[in-house]
């Protein structure tokens, strides 16, 4: 990315060097999208200098992996600038469209009045085509943060950047270099005509499943014979799943990008020998989980979805669609070190080099085994230990007055009632159960340590936290086999408004009844993850992981009045109806109001 | 003075209020019984929580007007933030092959193909079957589906519709209609299901019985063994049916998919008449049963 020597302490070299580049590409004309340009060239712009940012959005073709794809770029990339604001001030971007279409921009994490949010249909009517759109709020937080199109499938299409929010006091990260790392994933498929292949023939893309040419590689792999391998698969056919369904989109059209480059076009981030790299990584995919490793370096964690956290030390993060993560390493040598995102479902991955100077690289790991779902995922043959002596209790208050709800020891698990959700779930868990220390499906077993939410710990107490008071359970639901995906078995447009009362302290316990992970995302507000800790130390979150069959807790400040988007961060569970608009009103008092009348 | 609570707060109130599990050891808690997001919001109808510190605000509103504005659907003119009841249609030709037979008989063009358009629970499903000599077509015969489809479970579709059967022989045309009622889905095993009622305009009542499997050889190869019976309530001497069992239809195709939606194929067939039917077929000198080869492209769009 950045060929010169980095000697600043802060990084600031490289930031000045970035700003240059944004400024010129800000004043520059758009772009002719004559010759393809190639993809991962992207510059930094600064959002709260005087006179603010412009960006220009237009369809280019751009090289992604040396072939030509049809590319929505931010000022002539993907992903678009890396663009930083300075905590206590104030953003102004204004937004050219020159697409033949209506776009928007979505701050992903950053809190702001509700009309900059950038969600056609609940913050604004989007930015039509050929018009500009002006977004300027006030910056209140710090961290490592994105921002991405909430317009229909345009985010695959390479609608996304990085976010950088300078804090206003003293930075706790020491660092000396910084290097922003996006995560993304690409392909030269129409984007819609990959959700109709979704919706009509179900597994489309999986080329990893059950087969019998496969079964010897399933013994070897689980150590069991011909004949429990087959009994195990017989119980996954009867039940109609396959437990192989991993990611609902794989290598099989995705091409992985770090920074808009693919793995062989490799892009390198250049760090002294003893030079503390803090790597901001953001995962932009639509529909990708990525674990992340440098091995031979341990990696320290020390923010969490823009949030410090206590610092962790680990080898390997699992990182959702739309999680952010900083990570410091220190480069010990004058070696190459490989930053290796492999795909969850181990059909690709992408990665890029940590080296002292340009043209070196560092052996690829070989690809691990796909991983497959366990009858655990199922809520299924659970041991039957207390967790930490967490106790059952759950019944929720039935009292109407506003009573604060326990925030430690939650309980551990949740029968599932009876209760179905209609045609468009398939509900497999008899048990949804806290599931803090588990890393995912295919980690925790390589001998090496991995982060989990249950080692995520805020730095300093947030200001405002307290018991809630009131709470209520979302099932995350889905129709797999038919591709419909919602909350409580409907999608947004059978939903009615999720309202949240403005100013209290409420809980979301969300249960899982699906085989997949989601990451859940809302908008406008925290999410104070229960994470095994207390009211001191819970971290905060915009984006949470949601495992199958587990049950998650979320406390939330209703602090944000106005109308704010709440949803699965899958592009495609989103599109397929895996999203509720949350209004947060003055009173809790009249009928459920239609979503989408 | 204290609001009267209203009845539908008092019954909720009863349901949550039920005795509070013991702690330890005890039965998990369920989540039937548990608060969605509406019945919570109903509970706490009147509770106020404390003030707090005002965020900044869209420029010209106050905090009154935003309140006001989150309680109600959004405006008129703005999209919809996800399209998630969009209308989608498949067409899935299954068979589109020639039938040799082993012995004697012509060659045949046989296709059986389905289709819909629709949204994720209610589709216009279309199945469409047939068969004529490979040479000239002018003899054949074919049956179209026109159905309502509801999905009922998330495996299972419900469909009501009619049947248009036709036959031709150069010269000669024969149709029939008939009221259709299927059932259609994935059964346990991931056996592909698709059972038909059939109510012709002379009032027979006849039934089709199809089931196929796919046994996956490698993530591309892929063996279906596949089968029909066909099943009469009653004589109907004119289409030379027998009451019962009528016939059996066991199909072998292996396929490549070079990709999901093309896949040419191999295949064999054992067709062959039961009971009245095959005794009706028998009397009128006629084959009761054929073994064919076939070779053909399964493929979707």
């Amino acid at each position: 990315m950045n060929p010169s020597p980095l000697s600043s302490p802060t990084g600031s070299i490289t930031r000045r060097r970035f700003l240059a580049t944004g400024a010129a590409a800000a004043l520059a004309p758009v772009a002719s999208s004559g010759a393809a340009g190639r993809a991962g060239e992207f510059g930094e712009l600064n959002a709260t200098a005087p006179g603010g940012i412009d960006l220009h959005l237009e369809y280019k073709s751009l090289l992604v992996g040396g072939r030509p794809g049809r590319a929505i770029t931010i000022n002539g990339s993907i992903p678009g600038p890396v663009i930083r604001m300075q905590e206590g001030r104030e953003a102004l971007i204004r937004v050219h469209n020159h697409l033949p279409e209506s776009t928007s921009i979505h701050w992903h994490g950053i809190l702001l009045p509700f009309t900059m949010d950038g969600v056609p249909g609940i913050s604004f009517a989007g930015i039509d085509a050929g018009t500009i759109f002006t977004y300027r709020y006030p910056v209140r937080q710090n961290g490592t943060y994105w921002y991405h199109s909430h317009t229909g499938l345009q985010e695959q299409l390479g609608h996304y950047g990085q976010l950088i929010l300078d804090p206003a006091g003293r930075d706790p990260v020491g660092y000396d270099v910084e290097h922003s790392v996006v995560l993304s994933d690409w392909t030269f498929e129409d984007p819609h005509r990959v959700l109709r292949k979704l919706k009509a023939i179900e597994g489309y893309y999986n080329f990893q499943r059950p087969a019998l040419a496969n079964l010897d590689d399933q013994m070897k792999a689980t150590g069991k014979s011909l004949r429990e391998v087959i009994k195990k698969r017989l119980a996954w056919d009867r039940m109609r799943m396959d437990p192989t369904d991993i990611a609902d989109i794989t290598g099989a059209t995705y091409s992985y990008l770090m920074n808009g480059k693919t793995a062989e076009e490799n892009p390198v981030f250049l760090a002294r020998p003893g030079q503390r790299v803090r790597f901001r990584i953001v995962n932009a995919s639509t529909m990708t989980f990525y674990d992340v490793r440098i091995p031979g370096l341990p990696m320290t964690v020390v923010q969490a979805d823009g949030q410090d956290i206590q610092p962790v030390e680990t080898d390997e993060l699992r990182i959702a669609v739309a999680e952010t993560y900083d990570v410091v390493v220190t480069q010990p040598d004058d070696r190459a070190y490989t930053l290796f995102a492999e795909t969850m479902d181990r059909s690709g991955y992408a990665r890029g080099t940590l080296s002292s100077r340009r043209g070196m690289e560092a052996a690829v790991p070989p690809p691990r085994r796909r991983p497959m779902l366990t009858m655990a995922d199922m809520g299924m043959m659970l041991p039957d230990k207390e967790q930490q002596g967490a106790s059952r209790q759950a019944r929720p208050a039935p009292v109407r007055g506003r009573h604060p709800l326990p925030t430690t020891n939650l309980p551990d698990r949740i029968k599932h009632g009876p209760a179905g959700h209609g045609p468009a779930s398939i509900t497999m868990a008899e048990t949804a159960y806290r599931r803090l220390d588990y890393p995912g499906a295919g980690l925790g077993d390589d001998g090496w340590r991995v982060l989990t939410y249950s080692q995520l710990r805020v730095l300093r107490r947030p200001y405002g936290r307290r018991a809630p008071t009131r709470q209520f359970d979302l099932h995350l639901t889905g129709n797999m086999h038919k591709y419909v995906w919602g909350f409580d078995g409907r999608k947004w447009s059978e939903s009615d408004l999720i309202r949240f009362q403005y100013g209290e302290r409420l809980r979301i316990n969300m249960i899982n009844d699906t085989m997949m992970s989601h990451p859940i995302h809302l908008h406008g507000m925290w999410m104070d993850l229960y994470a095994g800790g207390g009211l001191d130390d819970n971290p905060r979150k915009h984006t949470v992981i949601v495992q199958p069959a587990e049950l998650l807790t979320v406390d939330i400040t209703a602090d944000a009045p106005g109308q704010w988007a709440f949803h699965c961060h899958l592009l495609y569970h989103m599109e397929a109806g895996m999203f509720r608009t949350v209004a947060v009103v003055r009173s809790l008092k009249g009928g459920p109001v239609e979503a989408d009348p | 003075m204290k609001p009267i609570p209203d009845f539908r707060h008092l019954v909720l109130a009863a349901l949550f209020a039920l005795p509070a599990p013991p702690a330890d050891g005890a039965e998990p808690p369920a989540t039937a019984g548990r608060p969605s997001h509406q019945q919570s919001a109903r509970l706490h109808g009147d509770a106020r929580p404390p003030p707090i510190e005002t965020p900044p605000l869209p420029e010209g509103m106050s905090l009154d007007e935003v309140l006001d504005y989150a309680a109600t659907p959004p405006p008129a003119g703005f999209p919809d933030s996800v399209p998630d009841d969009r209308i989608y249609a498949f067409v899935l030709v299954e068979q589109f092959e020639a039938r040799f037979p082993t012995g004697a008989g012509s060659d045949h063009l046989g296709w059986e193909a389905q289709g819909w358009i629709g949204g994720d629970f209610h589709k216009f499903w279309w199945k469409n079957e047939g068969e004529a000599i490979l040479d000239g077509l002018d003899e054949g015969e074919s049956e179209t589906d026109l159905l309502y489809s509801r999905l009922l479970t998330p495996f299972w579709n419900v469909q009501a519709g009619v049947q248009y059967a036709n036959e031709w022989n150069r010269g000669e045309y024969d149709d029939r209609w008939s009221a259709t009622l299927a059932l259609q889905g994935l059964a346990p095993y991931k056996f592909e299901l698709d059972n038909s009622l059939y109510l012709s305009e002379d009032g027979h009542l006849t039934a089709a019985i199809e089931a196929e499997y796919d046994v996956r050889i490698t993530q591309r190869l892929v063996l279906q063994p596949r089968t029909e019976v066909g099943l009469s309530a009653q004589d109907v001497p004119e289409r030379g049916l027998g009451a019962g069992l009528t016939d059996v239809t066991l199909d072998l195709r292996l396929r490549y998919e070079i990709k999901r939606e093309f896949a040419p194929y191999l295949g064999l067939r054992y067709r062959f008449l039961v009971g009245e039917t095959d005794a009706i077929a028998e009397s009128a000198g006629e084959d009761t049963e054929e073994f064919l080869l076939l070779a053909g492209l399964r493929f979707a769009f």
